[in-house]
């Protein structure tokens, strides 16, 4: 068997100069500010939501008479905490991603338009 | 049940994964291959593969086990595990795949410019995978002894051995095709018992039925203190753990990164499904197994009880197998992970130090296991998440968004969160389960605030010491990549 000497091919990861450097000006870091200001405020407002909503949920399964009811034999509390919560996870991300993408799709508009 | 049967699933399983793991070593030649696939995965396999990778024995075994104790309080687990991927995705995931780092170490250097950093990162990451790799060992003690009889020590040696072959012969890029077998693997064991069985009680002949509501063990249902303290420790542990960070670098980019995070969340909420059934079942139809003190084996011993017979034995092995899957799997990844980072930082980062790395990573949690007792899988899995949530993700958190933080205030409130938290940990040990105070068993809600704060407050006292490159490095973090071919 052959040894071969193997080595990392770290450039590919590396941004092209040119963009470093439009980026670095004044003008591009006004816009990199604001994009950052932007996917952090839709981050945090995603994450609040999820939240208040799995707070609300074990509220929801503690009103009487909800608690006790059945769906197909299964308790309406574990169907509630055991199933009902993944969906509202699904839906945030999905959600989350259309509008961070589309931050960025703003962000390269404005950076390229220069 | 039938050794033999077990013994045959675990066979299998184990060559399955080495077999896998040879066709990648195949196709896996340079030191890039080894860390991370060169970055070329599909987000489908990616994140079948993520999948996979994070499933582990506190998934597979140990929720279920804990809703046969405490019932609906034990849902949050599931819940937690999931939505963890949830915050990863708002707060980590593309700015993470932009940094262009293949480790958490990588990244801390990259972002505060500080070796002093990186030497404090490496050696939370290092703690955090030991930690976690001892559950992982521990359930598959608990697997041998249940199924095959033999003694329990077998089964923690037989995962490491098996991890120690497949890392050392393939790096990642087999692990990645390793891991995404074993997600579907592990999702279609569980299934098609649970088919079986609920086919089995909708027949006349069905055991006597508890109600789900009823208390199998007298243990005193949790606080909201509890489950709140849970829950950070689960949204906020779930990000900062190596093994699952570094999965991201194996995106081509920010927004596929972001997309695979996706489907990840999609697989988790399927499978975190059929624990969630299993408890109940077990719940409803044999909670005797609570009393028995075996209720992490409830998932492997449930088909057998319910449905006997071989098709019972059957069903069993298929069991096994996926529970052998789910050791496997988080344990290599954890071994790949911190190979990763002792060999860059301590071995100079030759593929021959990645191979000696990945047998130290290993060998350290064997040992550790044997040392320790097994506690309920799920409980020890949560402690391992507050450490982590204590320590590295406020350092990725304010290292992502803010730009005020210092190599002095990361410092700090790394060393703060990893104290307090490992010292919870310690004195929870000490005092035993009966004599810990409620707050020191689920710690996460103030050592996580804590840690935050001495690094939010340290960086303050030192602004000055914000590093220069502070510029490129947010630039580089946030902005999408352009497509290199069209670029203006």
């Amino acid at each position: 068997m052959t040894r071969v000497r193997v080595t990392a091919p770290r450039s590919a990861a590396r941004p092209a100069e040119s963009r470093e450097a439009a980026e670095e000006s004044a003008v591009g870091q006004v816009f990199v500010r604001s994009l950052i200001r932007s996917q952090l405020r839709l981050a945090l407002v995603v994450a609040a939501g999820f939240l208040l909503i799995l707070g609300a949920f074990p509220l929801l399964a503690a009103i009487p008479g909800l608690a006790e009811s059945r769906i197909a034999g299964i308790p309406f509390d574990w169907l509630l905490l055991g199933a009902g919560i993944y969906p509202v996870t699904g839906i945030s991300a999905w959600l989350y991603i259309r509008s961070a993408a589309r931050n960025e799709a703003r962000y390269r508009d404005l950076a390229e338009d220069r | 049940m039938n050794p033999a049967i077990g013994i045959a699933a675990i066979a299998a399983v184990s060559a399955a994964t080495a077999v896998i793991g040879f066709y990648g070593l195949r196709i896996s030649r340079t030191t890039g291959d080894f860390y991370v696939a060169s970055r070329t995965v599909r987000p489908w396999w990616n994140a079948s593969a993520i999948g996979g990778e994070y499933l582990s024995a506190a998934s597979f075994l140990g929720v279920a086990g804990l809703i046969l104790l405490s019932g609906t309080d034990a849902l949050w687990f599931p819940v937690g595990y999931t939505a963890g991927y949830l915050m990863l995705l708002l707060f980590v995931a593309a700015p993470l795949r932009r940094s262009g780092a293949y480790t958490i170490p990588d990244f801390t250097e990259a972002r505060l410019d500080s070796r002093a950093v990186r030497r404090v990162t490496s050696l939370a990451v290092v703690i955090v995978g030991w930690l976690y790799i001892v559950p992982q060992l521990h359930g598959a003690a608990l697997t041998i002894r249940i199924t095959t009889g033999l003694p329990a020590w077998v089964g923690s040696t037989a995962v490491v051995v098996v991890v120690c072959l497949s890392v050392v012969a393939g790096g990642m890029r087999s692990i990645t095709f390793v891991q995404a077998f074993q997600y579907w693997l592990k999702l279609t064991a569980l299934a098609v018992p649970l088919v079986f069985i609920v086919l089995g009680l909708t027949d006349s002949s069905s055991p006597a039925i508890a109600s789900a509501a009823a208390n199998p063990t007298g243990l005193a249902p949790a606080g909201p203190y509890q489950n709140i303290s849970l829950l950070v420790a689960l949204l906020f542990g779930t990000l900062g753990l190596p093994h699952v960070l570094v999965r991201f670098y194996t995106n081509p980019d920010g927004q596929s990164a972001r997309r695979t995070t996706l489907i990840v969340l999609g697989l988790l909420s399927v499978f975190y499904l059929f624990p969630t059934a299993y408890g109940l079942a077990g719940r409803m139809f044999a909670p005797g197994l609570a009393q028995a003190g075996q209720a992490d084996a409830l998932v492997l011993l449930l088909p057998g009880h319910l449905i006997g017979g071989t098709a019972g034995e059957l069903l069993s092995a298929l069991v096994v197998a996926g529970a052998f899957a789910a050791f496997l799997s988080t344990t290599s990844g954890l071994v790949v992970s911190l190979a990763g980072v002792i060999s860059q930082d301590v071995l100079g980062g030759s593929v021959r130090g990645f191979r000696l790395a990945a047998l130290i990573s290993a060998a350290v949690p064997l040992g550790l296991s044997f040392m320790s007792d097994s506690l309920a899988l799920a409980g020890s899995v949560g402690l391992v998440f507050a450490f982590t949530a204590s320590t590295i993700c406020p350092v990725l958190l304010l290292g992502i968004w803010w730009r005020g933080l210092t190599d002095v205030g990361a410092i700090a409130g790394m060393v703060t969160g990893g104290l307090l938290c490992g010292g919870a940990m310690v004195a929870g040990t000490a005092l035993g389960a009966a004599g810990t105070p409620f707050w020191l068993a689920q710690p996460a809600a103030w050592t996580v605030p804590a840690a935050f704060a001495v690094m939010v407050l340290t960086s303050r006292a030192t602004k000055t010491r914000v590093p220069r490159t502070i510029t490129k490095v947010m630039t580089r973090l946030h902005t999408p990549e352009r497509p290199l071919a069209t670029e203006r």
